[in-house]
């Protein structure tokens, strides 16, 4: 059930219509309860859980995929807005079932029982039968899943391009809402209604952080949605346990469904915070990494300012920089021990051969830049230097070697100044 | 859930009613209520629904309005979900705290889940922007991941720490016949707040929906009359949950709205006209589901027909409506074709 609801999130992610499946589910609960109501009549004692099942089933792929209509209908003929459609065909459906379900609950108590674990979803109380329904039903996702997988892959990136292709973009499309619907059909009784749409939505996520590729994508979505599944039966069972151990008092069940997508959740947070390429945790540390490198250049800049051989005074490096003082001898430390700067006497600095050269390359970066601004950009002489300071840290070594070739090798800046060479040795 | 006939027990004007006998009970006793004759102890089940509903109507409504007109109705959905979170947690403290009496339905503390819900609306939309600025996700998909996963929390702590499901299930379905004239109070509050708030900044919310760009320049923070919008929204559905449930409460906002912009162009006109339509609408729902009892004996859950009674109007209006209807196309069509 997961992988099937998490393959076909990767879809509805990837075309930007996420809430698309939370709508759906919520549309499909008048499904829930017209077909507990239609399958009453053959309900004996002994078949009771295929029939509900297979009804239910039924009753909800059909309102759903009639909210589906709807909602493309308000769209296309009305003018409403995407988010005004799905929010009113998610309350509307919700709120007809919910009127006949409180009239069945009145009239016939027994089966309004059989529709309650739907809203929310007991993975607990389903039996062989739910599970080879709903086993083929996910089946039958995973295959077309598999067997489309170059089409789905062409349009969810770029339909012009599917389209020129030869492939059939409207029937792909009503593939791909028929696979939602169905996911949402097999999600339900799981998960139920409400939370449905967080196993569509969690794993696409989650995976979307690792990888950019779709094939990889898929993949990894399906482990993930699987992963929460397993886990968050093992944690509901599991707590129960530890819960009920103690105390009679306490003796109560974790619910199975928001189990599930708790853990969906977390995962995806995790996933957010700590992949390798887009995570937050890493853009962070590259910032910082980056900021740290800048800082590096501009002390050994300073120290190269006032006489690349002259031993500075640690006052007169920090009045040109704005970072605190503490921080400020960190980094001249690190600089030191990595031998850019010779620290002879205390506090007094002085540049190595090495560092000599790095500082070098960084005056020249920033006095070619300057060049390159006031030549062919057209800007002011006296505006160059600003700009100049940020991008003497960015400039790589073959935009460099452009740069020396546009401007014919140059010797001197627009300030006068001497331009290093770019082989620069004592 | 439905306990329509035990709480009629005592003598209850509209018992046996039906529709057009309801309506003119219904204004007998207004005048009634309105002359003073009729104390606030003395209000009949139907008579607090209808309040309620209505009151609940021209918050929705109000709040709906600059929901549509911003594109994040689906952002009201994911804090109709999240604020389970708070009444969960309202409830908790509350009863460890012995604010409520051993009665379940006896006195949800009015502060506590005004202050719950202003925490939830916050913290929702906070995580919502987080997600999308600092992770640079799709702004669906965030508020699918954040309101999912609160909400999960949300059903995971009302089992665990009432062991029943009712309070769940409760809140999703919302229970109109459960109503207290506490609930009253509540709504009206919260009705207030929401009017008082929209006519002082009604400039602002204008200039903040249609160009924020200009409302920027003029030195107005977009950012806060996000914030404050949201939270009005979490008191909406906060005051809603008790009678419609936090689901429900999407078709008084979006509904009515939906109606009135078929209708009309002008934002004022907007506002009112979706006022006035959910607040009839509620309480012909309120007759209807009463009539259905008294004549046919079916009992439904009134909530649920007023949402049912809002999509019927909805499509009549579709149909109808003098600009944009279906009608109103094949009538300039037949008039294109003569000329």
């Amino acid at each position: 059930m997961c992988l099937a609801a998490a393959l076909v999130g990767v879809l509805v992610f990837l075309r930007k219509q996420s809430l698309l499946g939370e709508s759906l589910s919520h549309a499909s609960y008048p499904g829930v309860v017209v077909g507990v109501v239609v399958a009453s009549p053959w309900i004996t004692t002994k078949n009771e859980g295929l029939v509900i099942a297979v009804a239910v089933a039924a009753g909800a792929f059909v309102t759903a995929w009639i909210g589906l209509l709807v909602i493309e209908l308000l769209q296309r003929k009305v003018g409403v807005r995407i988010d005004a459609a799905l929010c009113f065909v998610l309350s509307a459906f919700f709120g007809i079932g919910l009127t006949i379900a409180s009239h069945v609950q009145f009239t016939h108590t027994t089966l309004y029982l059989k529709m309650l674990p739907y809203l929310y979803g007991q993975p607990a109380t389903m039996t062989d039968v739910h599970i080879v329904i709903y086993g083929i039903l996910s089946l039958v996702i995973l295959l077309m899943v598999i067997l489309l997988h170059k089409e789905l892959q062409a349009i969810s990136f770029d339909r012009d391009f599917a389209a020129s292709l030869g492939i059939n973009v409207k029937t792909i499309d009503a593939v791909i809402l028929f696979l939602v619907v169905l996911a949402v059909v097999v999600g339900i009784r799981s998960v139920g209604v409400v939370l449905m749409s967080a196993m569509l939505i969690a794993p696409a996520v989650a995976a979307r952080q690792w990888t950019n590729n779709f094939t990889m994508l898929l993949i990894i979505a399906a482990l993930i949605g699987l992963v929460s599944g397993f886990l968050g039966n093992y944690l509901s069972v599991e707590g129960n346990r530890y819960f009920s151990r103690g105390d009679a008092y306490w003796r109560f069940a974790l619910p199975t469904g928001p189990m599930i997508v708790l853990v969906a959740g977390v995962m995806c947070i995790l996933s957010l915070l700590l992949a390798s390429e887009r995570g937050l945790l890493w853009r962070k540390l590259r910032a910082l990494r980056f900021r740290y490198r800048c800082i590096c250049e501009n002390i050994l800049k300073t120290l190269w300012h006032f006489g690349s051989e002259n031993e500075i005074a640690l006052e007169v490096v920090a009045k040109y920089q704005d970072i605190s003082s503490i921080y400020l001898k960190f980094i001249l430390w690190r600089l030191s021990s990595h031998r850019w700067v010779n620290n002879t006497k205390p506090r007094y600095y002085c540049l190595t051969n090495d560092g000599r050269q790095w500082a070098a390359k960084i005056v020249r970066l920033h006095r070619l830049w300057e060049l390159y601004l006031a030549d062919y950009v057209g800007v002011g002489v006296e505006r160059v230097h600003r700009n100049a300071e940020e991008m003497e840290h960015i400039i790589s070594s073959e935009v460099e070697e452009q740069l020396t070739q546009l401007l014919h090798n140059p010797k001197q800046d627009p300030h006068d100044q001497p331009i290093p060479s770019k082989d620069f040795v004592i | 859930m439905m306990m329509k006939t035990t709480l009629i027990a005592y003598s209850n004007p509209y018992l046996g009613k039906d529709f057009f006998q309801f309506f003119m009970q219904f204004f007998r006793r207004l005048w009634a209520i309105i002359m003073g004759n009729v104390s606030s102890g003395d209000l009949v089940s139907d008579e607090v629904q209808i309040f309620v509903l209505v009151g609940i109507s021209i918050s929705a409504a109000v709040v709906g309005t600059f929901l549509m007109l911003r594109h994040m109705t689906m952002l009201a959905n994911a804090l109709s979900h999240t604020i389970l979170l708070g009444i969960v947690f309202v409830f908790v403290v509350g009863r460890s705290r012995g604010v409520f009496s051993q009665e379940e339905h006896q006195g949800f503390n009015i502060q506590a889940l005004l202050a719950a819900s202003l925490v939830m609306g916050v913290v929702t939309t906070f995580l919502t922007q987080l997600l999308t600025k600092t992770m640079r996700l799709q702004e669906d998909a965030s508020i699918g991941i954040v309101f999912t996963t609160l909400f999960a929390l949300g059903v995971i702590f009302v089992t665990v720490l009432t062991r029943s499901a009712h309070i769940g299930i409760e809140v999703v379905m919302g229970n109109v016949d459960a109503l207290h004239v506490d609930d009253l109070r509540l709504v009206y509050i919260i009705a207030a707040i929401n009017v008082v708030s929209f006519s002082l900044f009604f400039k602002e919310f204008k200039i903040t929906t249609f160009d924020p760009g200009l409302a920027q320049v003029m030195g107005i923070s977009v950012g806060f009359f996000n914030y404050l919008l949201m939270i009005q929204v979490s008191l909406t559905a906060i005051g809603a949950f008790r009678a419609v449930g936090v689901l429900m409460v999407l078709a008084f906002i979006t509904g009515p709205v939906l109606i009135a912009r078929l209708l009309t162009h002008s934002l004022r006109m907007l506002l009112v006209l979706s006022c006035v339509i959910g607040s009839v609408i509620s309480v012909v729902g309120v007759a209807l589901s009463r009539h259905l009892l008294s004549i046919h004996g079916i009992s439904l859950s009134t909530a649920g027909l007023v949402v049912c009674l809002i999509v019927v109007s909805y499509v009549f209006t579709i149909v109808i409506a003098p600009r944009c209807g279906f009608l109103a196309a094949k009538v300039q069509e037949s008039s294109n074709s003569h000329t």
